[in-house]
């Protein structure tokens, strides 16, 4: 189950990444990448 | 009109440069606070007394803990003469800190004459090594001993989630209770535990399984709680120990503590003090003290608040007659908390023997509430790095 959570955690992250590079504002760049931060800890297991 | 040309301003200011450069401080940052969260994962030490005989691991008992964040340490203090045995559980919810710190304490200062004592000072291993979420916790509270400062662990409630996820919606745990889904990661809801459940279930089991295993006379459960919760300052004992609890309390009473006894109730699952009892025949009691650091009604939440536990806003709450415990200027120290928990230690250890001499469990050196008033609680600890 831990998995099936880390995968779909990453394909988030995945999108979330495509988002920025797609944005062209760059105040919705800078709240994507703030949604990126706890995303990221939790798909390393860090937090 | 002007605020349409800020727009257009801003559109035109992102592009795949400022991307990449975002990609960047999001790395740097996740490197940063994975440090800082890294750190967490330390264990800080314990130094063994001369009255620890003996160590092992909790996984010694049930393998399915073994090598995961849930195993933990189990350390044993035993006399020269046989007699019964206690175990002191520390550590079930690692934001209650009296709980854990009384638990290192006995093994740092206390020496068993007669039976045995074993203690485990960080229950859930797994929930040191993360605070819960918005709470506003410190990772870390200081104790001073004479010679230097001790630093302590202040974890969350329950397993840390990087161990246990995802939480379910509803938990129903192994007694068929049904619990909001974080519950899940509640040690202290999940007895008498699953062998092939979560890993808290898992962690359950491993301690039935060690009170089993070692005939355990008396198992003693460790908390704290919110001053406003009804049941704090009292011990909470399974209807095989109603009537040592009692003895106790009364005893306890005329030493000037002031401390009740709640049966446990018959269904409420999945808690120490009726599933300890129902699985293995121990006498099981939970006690409690109060940490205003885990109320709702606190202040901010500061490493003085925790150690020495003087908020005003539950000061005036204990003015409007709101809380189920004094609570004064001098508020509710840590020292004062792990006091009483050691006092009411003794106290049980003191009326079971006399209950059945052949199964005496003689502690020495165990710190009353009184002498810790004195001394402060840093004087009964190791000193740091010894």
């Amino acid at each position: 189950m831990t998995l099936i959570y880390q995968g779909i955690t990453l394909i988030v992250v995945l999108l979330i990444g495509w988002h920025i590079l797609r944005e062209r504002r760059l105040t919705d760049q800078m709240e994507a990448a703030l949604v990126l931060l706890p995303l990221i800890l939790r798909l390393l297991m860090i937090k | 009109m002007s605020s349409d040309r800020t727009n257009e301003k801003t559109r035109s200011y992102g592009n795949r440069w400022t991307a990449l450069g975002l990609f960047g401080a999001v790395a740097v940052t996740v490197f940063l606070v994975a440090l800082d969260f890294r750190a967490m994962w330390l264990d800080p030490p314990i130094y063994p007394g001369p009255g620890v005989t003996g160590q092992a691991r909790l996984s010694d008992y049930f393998s399915g803990i073994d090598g995961t964040a849930a195993d933990t340490d189990v350390y044993f203090l035993e006399g020269e003469e046989a007699g019964g045995t206690a175990l002191v559980l520390g550590g079930t919810h690692p934001n209650e800190p009296a709980s854990s710190l009384s638990a290192i304490t006995l093994i740092e200062s206390a020496v068993v004459a007669r039976g045995r004592l074993i203690v485990i000072p960080r229950a859930v291993h797994s929930g040191f090594t993360a605070t819960d979420p918005q709470e506003g916790y410190p990772q870390v509270y200081h104790i001073e001993t004479p010679t230097g400062v001790r630093e302590f662990r202040y974890g969350g409630r329950g397993t840390n989630p990087i161990h246990q996820w995802p939480d379910p919606v509803i938990y129903v745990n192994g007694s068929g209770q049904q619990l909001a889904g974080p519950e899940v990661r509640n040690l202290n809801r999940s007895y008498p535990g699953d062998p092939n459940g979560y890993l808290t279930e898992r962690l359950a089991f491993a301690i039935v399984e060690m009170i089993r295993q070692e005939g355990i006379d008396l198992s003693i459960d460790l908390h704290e709680a919110s001053p406003e919760y009804p049941v704090i300052n009292a011990m909470v004992a399974h209807e095989n120990a109603v009537d040592l609890a009692v003895e106790a309390a009364l005893l306890l009473e005329l030493e000037g503590i002031q401390i009740g006894v709640e049966p446990s109730p018959a269904n409420l699952r999945g808690l120490s003090h009726r599933e300890w009892g129902d699985a293995t025949g121990t006498k099981a009691i939970l006690i409690e003290s109060a940490n205003p650091a885990q109320g709702r009604l606190r202040g901010p939440t500061t490493e003085a608040l925790i150690v020495e536990g003087v908020d005003r806003y539950y000061i005036r709450a204990a003015e409007l007659g709101l809380l189920y415990v004094p609570f004064g200027k001098e508020g509710s120290p840590l020292d004062e908390r792990v006091g009483r928990h050691l006092q009411t230690v003794s106290m049980l250890l003191e009326v079971f023997s006399s209950a059945d001499p052949d199964r005496t469990i003689a502690v020495e050196h165990l710190p009353t509430l009184g002498e810790i008033r004195q001394n402060g609680l840093g004087a009964f600890l190791a000193p740091p790095e010894k």
